[in-house]
């Protein structure tokens, strides 16, 4: 199913994350930092809502992907073309889409890794009271896939520029943008110039609405087109830009 | 440069295509999903899935909810905001399953507008949150022709129920008629025949009126009542027939009950083996019959009152007693049913009813499990340790002899259940009847013929007691006048509704569990309360002790030793001031360790899940990074 040059630069990529101090260093940040947040004493606290569920967990995953995993895609392309090895890979027997499709899927594999690292606060709540595990389940699968957008966006944007700070600066940016496209104030705002049918169409965007459904429980088709059709389209749209610069 | 053109315009067309294509999906896809949740919390139940496919006129669902506001208030409100997504997600769900006729508007009513003012209009009830916020979370229905009926206000504790209340409220808007029930029975529940004014005429005169049960006074609130007479052939005109205690019915009645169901008709039936109320009333016929007697038609309807067996549960027993005489004990024969009794079987009749009191309650059964054409649902029952035990008339006034003969159970004994579908007639052949003919005035036999089989679905909900309506069992007197003493009247009534709305409406059913809280916390909790009771009643006895001894005191000084006591009492003020500050410190000590314990739990609970799989990553980095770089210095 997966071609062999896919399967050779996903683990050439995966394997990258846990022999250099990156990986290391992002995924102690993440697991540091979602296992705070949940715990934090503030009023969604995990420990003061005291409900066997992981809702106090999943609402802070946007907002921790939010910043990490544009730092994940920000090298993806632009350190290759930084460092000039963006042709040698290209001049490789391999097609733009199956280099792009190998980088993508190491980078998302790693932050499935990353969720699955987070398992302690799965025994916690089992220990704790009687959760839902079905629900706990779909939640991460939420997780997963918008973890997938962001990396799709973050793809795109580290194949826009060479500069790394720029890609991640862009794609946080954008993912903010998308995350927030339900808001009421960001609609508010948008209304007094846009139409409501194109507000309409900028609310649909909004990945926070599709995550948290995921998150009570709900698996909706059209949430799981939803991140279909952003990840293939931004991945596209990477492949696309990659073209013109492998051409020219 | 062409070509560079061309992929930035395929990456703009992407780009559009994208948003339109996630937009369609959104809008096309949205009602295709899967409901992963144990309770199936975002689904709704076949009964109010059937009843929008009936909608056929537009009904509008406002929504209200101060979401602003609530973003304002306190922490408290937090789990209201939680809710409202849940009612939300429900109501959507309504939406996608009406075929366009369901319209929703989720509504915050901001201070001084037009929506605020419309919700108060509406009776929704209102919270004062600050001097110009107020939070309201409510639901109006409405048609277009201006029926609306309300939620007043969304409570979280009663989230199980929602599915049904709100379905309760389309129905109620698409039926707005007042339905009608027809009492027939063997006890005098409704005299209709008895004014108001009649009853205070023969009070006057020293007679005892015979007045109507008050729940049927309850019930002509919501419902027309009228008694149906014992000896009848046909019934018809009812929405709902009400049967408490049949007894020595007539073949004739029997085949008037057996036709009004088969023909769609609803009952709600009261059998019991052994009525201490009908034991009161009839007491002056020795010998008469105290058990109800519907067999033959229960028979037929899929479930059986067990033959002189009585149903009892050592842990819902309450405490009474039998006469005057007897010191207040536990009594087998006095059940008191709580949230228990109804919580397994989740149905919205006796779902979250906590308070009902039976009285030598009988025990139902089905008699055949394998129904075709009707489903039997258990809607209420004994706890697990519940039993049946067998019983004679003359020793039920002994509980030392009941409790002697009475060994736990394994499984709930039921006391109610809920019949629907399409039944068959105890009368297949017709009945005889003995009638006078108009013209010859001569008594003759004619064979009634009917109905063999259902033509419609109908419903019938029986309980095996007919004691716990009656006044003395539901209802108080206070200074208030007449309250309710338990949530008896309650279960009769969501029966009635129940089988006031259509078939639909009997099969949804409640939603299980939502409230999912920490377990371990919450017995770490149960178990700090339970010492702090036991110190807290310590001091109460001291306090008590010390009000003895001031008595005392008090008593002397009437003797005349005034400064002799006055000086014993300031002593022993003091003495007990000092006694009863030691034990409040004992107090917040055994309060603090509980919470000590929780906080205690948190911080472990924060520590494994904020520094064990960051510190296992660190570790395996270092030794990583270290063998790697042994391994380039030896390349070297």
């Amino acid at each position: 199913m997966m071609s062999h040059s896919v399967k050779t630069i996903l683990k050439k990529e995966l394997k990258s994350y846990f022999t250099t101090p990156l990986g290391y260093v992002f995924s102690i940040i993440f697991l540091f930092s979602i296992g705070y947040v949940t715990f934090e004493s503030g009023r969604g606290s995990f420990f003061v809502l005291r409900q066997a569920d992981l809702s106090s967990f999943f609402r802070y995953i946007p907002w921790l992907f939010l910043l990490l995993v544009p730092a994940v895609s920000m090298r993806l392309w632009a350190e290759e073309r930084k460092s000039g090895t963006i042709e040698l890979l290209l001049t490789l027997p391999v097609t733009v889409r199956e280099a792009v499709l190998g980088k993508f899927l190491a980078s998302w594999a790693f932050i499935g890794f990353n969720l699955l690292c987070t398992f302690p606060i799965v025994l916690t709540v089992a220990y704790l009271g009687q959760p839902d595990y079905l629900v706990i389940l779909i939640g991460y699968l939420g997780s997963f896939l918008l973890g997938g957008a962001y990396l799709a966006i973050g793809c795109f944007f580290s194949a826009l520029t060479k500069n790394q700070v720029i890609s991640f600066i862009c794609t946080v940016v954008f993912c903010y943008l998308l995350t927030m496209a339900g808001s009421p104030p960001i609609l508010e705002f948008l209304s007094t110039f846009l139409h409501r049918y194109f507000l309409d169409l900028f609310e649909s965007l909004s990945m926070i609405h599709h995550f948290e459904t995921m998150g009570r429980g709900v698996m909706r088709v059209g949430d799981l087109w939803f991140f279909a059709v952003i990840i293939l389209a931004w991945l596209y749209g990477c492949e696309a830009i990659l073209d013109e610069k492998k051409a020219s | 440069m062409k070509r560079q053109t061309g992929n930035y315009f395929v990456v703009t067309l992407s780009a559009i295509i994208m948003v339109l294509t996630v937009y369609i999906g959104n809008s096309w896809l949205k009602r295709f999903k899967v409901d992963m949740t144990e309770e199936k919390l975002y689904t709704l139940s076949n009964g109010s899935k059937d009843i929008l496919k009936k909608l056929n006129t537009p009904l509008t669902l406002k929504l209200y909810y101060s979401k602003t506001s609530a973003n304002k208030g306190t922490e408290g409100l937090r789990i209201f905001n939680n809710y409202f997504f849940y009612v939300k997600d429900l109501l959507e769900e309504y939406v996608a399953h009406s075929r366009n006729n369901l319209r929703l508007q989720v509504i915050d009513p901001r201070p001084d507008t037009k929506e605020e003012e419309e919700a108060s209009t509406y009776g929704l009830k209102k919270f004062q949150l600050t001097e110009t916020e107020k939070y309201f979370f409510g639901l109006v229905v409405e048609n277009n022709v201006g029926t609306e009926k309300i939620i007043e206000f969304f409570d979280p504790g009663q989230q199980e129920n929602l599915e049904y209340e709100v379905t309760r409220l389309i129905y109620s808007v698409i039926n707005p008629r007042k339905k009608s029930v027809g009492i027939l029975s063997s006890l005098p529940i409704l005299n209709d025949k008895m004014t108001p004014y009649m009853a205070q005429l023969m009070r006057m005169q020293g007679k005892a009126p015979q007045e109507s049960w008050i729940i049927t006074k309850l019930m002509q609130e919501f419902y027309d009542v009228k008694n149906i007479e014992p000896d009848t052939e046909k019934i018809s005109g009812l929405d709902i027939l009400m049967i408490a205690h049949p007894k020595n019915l007539s073949e004739k009645t029997l085949w008037a009950i057996d036709q009004y169901v088969l023909g769609g008709g609803k009952v709600l039936l009261f059998v019991d083996p052994y009525s201490i109320v009908d034991n009161v009333i009839s007491k002056a016929r020795a010998g008469a019959e105290k058990k109800s007697n519907l067999k033959k038609l229960m028979t037929k309807w899929g479930v059986e009152l067990e033959e002189k067996k009585l149903a009892g549960d050592r842990f819902l027993s309450g405490v009474g007693r039998m006469n005057a005489r007897m010191q207040p004990q536990r009594l087998l024969a006095l059940l008191e049913c709580d949230q228990r009794c109804g919580a397994e079987f989740k149905d919205a009749i006796t779902y979250k009813l906590g308070s009902m009191t039976f009285l030598y309650p009988g025990s139902l059964r089905v008699i055949d499990k394998k129904q075709k054409d009707k489903k039997i649902y258990p809607i209420l029952g004994t706890t697990n340790k519940g039993n049946s035990y067998e019983f004679s008339t003359w020793k039920l006034s002994d509980p030392t002899y009941l409790w002697k003969n009475f060994k736990d159970g394994s499984k709930p004994v039921h006391l109610a259940y809920k019949i629907v579908g399409k039944f068959e007639s105890a009368f297949p052949n017709g009945v005889s009847v003995k009638k006078k003919d108009q013209k010859d005035k001569v008594e003759k036999e004619i064979l009634l013929t009917g109905l063999k089989k259902s033509t419609k679905e109908s419903a019938v909900i029986v309980f095996s007691d007919v004691d716990f309506i009656h006044d003395q069992f539901s209802f108080k007197n206070s200074v208030f006048g007449i309250g309710l003493a338990n949530e008896n009247s309650t279960l009769v009534l969501n029966s009635l509704e129940q089988l006031g709305g259509s078939r639909e409406l009997l099969e949804v059913r409640s939603k299980g569990r939502f409230n999912r809280s920490f377990d371990v916390v919450d017995k770490i909790e149960f178990d700090a309360q339970k010492n702090t009771a036991e110190k807290v009643s310590e001091i109460n006895k001291r306090i008590e002790s010390f009000e003895k001894e001031l008595g005392e005191l008090g008593r002397k000084m009437n003797e005349g030793n005034i400064g002799l006591i006055q000086n014993e009492g300031i002593k022993k003020k003091k003495e007990l001031t000092k006694v009863i500050a030691k034990l409040k410190g004992e107090l917040r000590d055994v309060k603090r360790e509980g919470r000590e314990k929780i906080e205690k739990l948190g911080s472990n609970l924060q520590y494994l899940n904020t520094l064990f799989m960051p510190s296992i990553l660190l570790v395996f980095g270092i030794f990583f990074q270290m063998r790697r770089k042994k391994g380039i210095r030896k390349d070297s």
